[in-house]
């Protein structure tokens, strides 16, 4: 399978302070990368680099052969073809769900009204969200039928790749699985997905490779059964071992 | 001050005042629809343009807010015709107080926007749409929305201040009024008048946007208890 994406030698400063300390990884097309690590170990920002809302200091992201960090290039079209899920859904507060989703398919992919309506019917149904809920605005759905609908949204302008932030992060755990599974309805579809998450169950479950980050570099990456369950390095397993005692229910 | 006084104004003098009224009306809607469009340009400006532009709107802001409203008036009734631009009074009203406004509302409508909280940019961006877009379909509607308390305010005061046209003769209520009381001596009578009508347009006025804010208000969602 070809490569999407490839980060290499990604450097970010805060002031002074390193927040990605050379990062490389490439993804292919249709692979699913979770990336774990402790908080401030900068896998937000190595997301939000991505997609070009935090510009990188140092270091190239080649999107299907072109280089995104470049001078000149169209950041806006960049950003049309990379989904972001947000942590805290971050939908728009004023538009309901289907508007929500078909306003990047009316004024950044230039389609009419019907045809966006057809694609964001699409896309609404297959996160589960049903025609009911279309007219509700965010403040008037559950956090879990929030992050579907900017699950929906995200996929709706078919993006090459999808990021997700910790998307589950604010959830209470019945609504967890519930995105979950569209989660991994998605990356079972062929979805290229990168996802920031602490849910270790999904990564086992769904992720052709673990990255594990901490103060800012790729500390171990592999699949899933070996970072999660026989990692090599201390530090991975000092926060495996943690993460153990907080889910396990032996 | 009798009743039969009053009736006898209204009846001789009647249309001279709903003239007066007419043209406050027109000259407050006017300069406010003024002040709007600015007020918008220039809080979006401010808050998301290039340094140099954001440079240039703050000092038309500080120069605004920080002369009286009468000063502006006089330059450009009195001294633009010095440079060739002569303008008669009711457009170089209209004008003046629509700048005037301009400064204050886009304080208003920035102050607004910078309640709205970064994610909404961020998702915004996130879509693929340009920072103008974003401004657009993503930021302006919702912070207008808060806005709108302070925009209602902003009218009300402009109704009641745009009498200051009166020093350049425009024949708004205030010039009206003055010039029935000297007909007539009857300056209290004619002033009770024009007061009740003030408070008439204040009460509409706040009746209108309250209807609005109503009517736009996003379903759901609480704003003072909106993270």
């Amino acid at each position: 399978m070809r490569i999407v994406l490839e980060v290499s030698n990604l450097w970010k400063f805060f002031g002074k302070n390193p927040v990605l300390r050379g990062v490389s990884f490439s993804i292919r097309e249709g692979e699913t990368k979770v990336i774990l690590g402790p908080s401030g170990a900068g896998k937000s920002t190595l997301l939000r680099c991505i997609n070009l809302l935090i510009k990188p200091d140092r270091g190239s992201i080649v999107l299907d052969g072109e280089e995104v960090t470049a001078p000149g290039v169209n950041v806006a079209k960049v950003r049309s073809k990379i989904g972001f899920v947000f942590q805290h859904f971050n939908l728009f507060n004023h538009l309901t769900a289907l508007e929500n989703v078909m306003l990047g398919l009316i004024k950044v992919k230039g389609m009419n009204k019907s045809d966006a309506f057809k694609v964001a019917r699409e896309s609404l149904l297959s996160v589960g969200i049903s025609e009911d809920l279309w007219s509700k605005y965010p403040a008037q759905l559950s956090g879990g039928q929030q992050q579907r609908v900017a699950i929906a949204r995200a996929i709706a302008m078919s993006p090459r790749l999808v990021l997700f932030d910790e998307p589950t992060s604010a959830l209470d755990p019945e609504l967890i699985w519930e995105v979950l599974g569209v989660m991994e309805k998605l990356s079972k579809e062929g979805m290229t997905m990168i996802v920031v998450t602490h849910e270790l169950g999904f990564a086992m479950k769904v992720a052709d490779e673990v990255i594990f980050m901490d103060s800012g570099a790729v500390v171990e990456s592999g699949p899933p059964e070996e970072v999660i369950l026989r990692p090599k390095n201390e530090r991975v397993r000092r926060f495996m071992e943690r993460m153990q005692y907080v889910y396990s229910l032996k | 001050m009798s009743f039969d006084k009053l009736l006898d104004l209204v009846n001789s003098y009647g249309s001279l005042l709903l003239n007066g009224l007419l043209t406050s009306f027109y000259l407050t809607v006017s300069s406010y629809l003024i002040g709007f469009t600015l007020g918008v340009l220039i809080s979006i400006a401010r808050t998301y343009g290039p340094r140099l532009v954001k440079a240039l709107c703050q000092a038309f802001v500080e120069l605004t807010r920080g002369t009286p409203m009468l000063v502006q008036l006089f330059l450009i009734y009195y001294v633009l015709p010095r440079v060739g631009l002569t303008l008669d009074p009711l457009p170089a009203a209209i004008i003046a107080i629509g700048l005037n406004s301009a400064a204050y509302q886009s304080e208003y409508l920035r102050a607004s926007m910078s309640s709205i909280s970064y994610s909404q940019w961020e998702a915004a961006l996130s879509i693929g749409l340009t920072k103008l877009q974003a401004v657009r379909e993503v930021i302006l509607p919702q912070s207008i929305r808060i806005a709108i308390p302070t925009l209602a305010n902003e009218l009300i005061y402009l109704f009641k201040y745009s009498s200051i046209a009166y020093f350049i003769t425009v024949s708004e209520l205030i010039y009206i009024s003055k010039f029935i009381g000297s007909r007539t001596f009857l300056y209290v009578e004619v002033y009770s008048i024009i007061a009740v009508i003030y408070i008439a347009f204040s009460i509409a006025a706040t009746e209108v946007f309250k209807f609005i804010e109503r009517k736009i208000a996003i379903p759901g969602l609480r704003i003072s208890t909106r993270l």
